[in-house]
């Protein structure tokens, strides 16, 4: 066999031999034997071994789940600046869109609700669920949510009347309405008649970055959504909420749906199911965070956390 | 299809990606589930093309990231399109090695890998320009199985076909002949 790094650099080649007698990574020091792939004597996926594939090794990581290191074993909720770093150093570091994450948040909420209320336990004839879209991306989420609801067997109506000029959102209005999912013209009046209508209602109004007074016509729509008794599933944060501390006389879901990671808001979160969604963190801004996050289950988008 | 689904119902390029990517990787653990994988670790090889599939291939590599796998993405000829930047560098940063190199000796991929993501090639044909040609022609050797992403039903002759298309809308999928298919639960793929 000729010098295998005259024909490969650290390639393959060299690698499969070395496999094989045990070898060195000339840049870390670090050595490896059979099973090189494996880390060495710690858990699986705490290291990445295999840095013959990059003509060097790669350097270790907590790769899988929560941080391998010492730290809160707990969940953690984050404060809203946090969180607003935390959605810039997705679109800017690691070149995430709002298109692609808009997508599997929204994919997440409806998998959610899929999971804890089947349209086989809703009491009115169709699965019928209204979908309240707020003029930002938390009611993108909503649309994208809307749209995957369809597709799960239910019958959302949408409620979207501040409605976003940007393309992404157009594009979302297009797709829901080529979907036939009605979109309403006017908000239901009395809290009795969406009571009557739909088995569940989606709360997609305001998001992490919610601050001051609540405009109109959401403070109506709101005030009228605290007097629903059917279910409600907020996505993120409960609309009127201060993003950390809540709102105690505010709307009270059932369901909260909470994207990336838990925000403090959620510690005042009594309804009976609290899902984690929006499954695309990569391992090393939940590091660099400490978020700690519970493992998903297999290749669900969504970890029920009560 | 694809053309209607941009542009009448105005799903973004990125978002149709993302969907197929990650319905893809959905269909692969189904397929392949962690606990069936016959290496120690679980490896995958995807192999993406210049083009759009080879987008898609990326996609579904990091979701397979994600899902608790390593993949290894070999990605030779790359577009030098921003979307196709940006997914490439969404899997950098989710630390998927790149190869920089395919052996011709099949023995050594059959060795490293559980199976192979074959994202070369899409609709444009059966025989694509170097290098992808000669990557088809090492896949073909290959003793590991291989799954194929997308249109290239013409050279499928394996076990398990699934279909990603739970997202298109019903009055799209009888326009173009695609028989309802009934999608387990909230899943994305179905067997055929």
């Amino acid at each position: 066999m000729p010098g295998p790094r005259a024909l490969l650099g650290l390639g393959l080649l060299a690698a499969a031999a070395a496999a094989r007698a045990g070898g060195r990574c000339p840049e870390r020091g670090w050595s490896w034997g059979r099973g090189w792939n494996r880390s060495w004597g710690r858990e699986r996926g705490w290291n990445r071994s295999r840095g013959w594939e990059r003509g060097r090794c790669l350097p270790r990581r907590a790769m899988h789940g929560p941080s391998a290191g010492p730290g809160p074993a707990g969940l953690r909720f984050l404060g809203q600046e946090e969180a607003q770093a935390i959605d810039q150093e997705l679109f800017t570091e690691y070149k995430f869109s709002v298109d692609q994450l808009m997508e599997l948040a929204g994919l997440s909420c409806a998998t959610a609700i899929a999971k804890a209320y089947p349209p086989s336990s809703f009491t009115t004839s169709q699965p019928a669920v209204l979908v309240v879209c707020g003029p930002g991306n938390n009611g993108g989420d909503g649309l994208v949510c809307a749209r995957h609801l369809k597709m799960f067997g239910y019958q959302p109506t949408v409620y979207y009347p501040k409605r976003s000029s940007k393309p992404l959102f157009e594009g979302l209005t297009t797709q829901c309405k080529k979907m036939d999912i009605p979109f309403l013209p006017e908000f239901p009046t009395e809290a009795a008649f969406i009571d009557e209508l739909y088995g569940l209602v989606v709360d997609a109004i305001f998001g992490f970055s919610f601050t001051g007074a609540v405009r109109e016509p959401f403070g109506s729509i709101l005030s009228t959504l605290e007097r629903v008794t059917v279910p409600i599933a907020s996505i993120d944060i409960p609309s009127g909420w201060d993003v950390e501390k809540g709102k105690a006389d505010g709307l009270q879901p059932d369901m909260l749906i909470s994207l990336t990671a838990p925000k403090k808001a959620a510690m005042h979160f009594t309804g009976r199911y609290h899902f984690l969604g929006g499954r695309f963190v990569p391992p090393a801004l939940q590091e660099k965070y400490a978020l700690n996050l519970p493992a998903y289950p297999g290749t669900d988008c969504v970890l029920q956390l009560t | 299809m694809e053309k209607e689904l941009l542009e009448d119902y105005r799903f973004g390029r990125q978002q149709l990606i993302e969907i197929w990517g990650h319905a893809c990787a959905v269909a692969v653990t189904k397929a392949f589930p962690l606990p069936s994988l016959p290496r120690r670790q679980p490896t995958l090889l995807v192999a993406c093309g210049p083009a759009q599939n080879g987008a898609i291939g990326l996609v579904c590599a990091r979701h397979l990231r994600s899902f608790g796998y390593e993949p290894t993405i070999f990605y030779p000829k790359r577009s030098p399109e921003p979307l196709h930047r940006d997914f490439t560098t969404q899997c950098e940063k989710m630390d998927i090695p790149f190869l920089s190199y395919l052996p011709t000796e099949v023995q050594l991929i059959d060795d490293a890998y559980n199976a192979v993501v074959d994202a070369v090639l899409g609709a444009e044909g059966s025989e694509g320009p170097e290098p992808c040609a000669a990557i088809l022609g090492t896949l073909r050797l290959l003793r590991i199985p291989i799954v194929s992403l997308d249109e290239v039903t013409r050279r499928f002759q394996g076990r398990r076909h699934f279909l990603a298309g739970r997202f298109v809308p019903e009055e799209l999928q009888r326009k173009f002949g695609i028989g309802p298919r009934h999608y387990p639960g909230s899943d994305c793929v179905v067997a055929l």
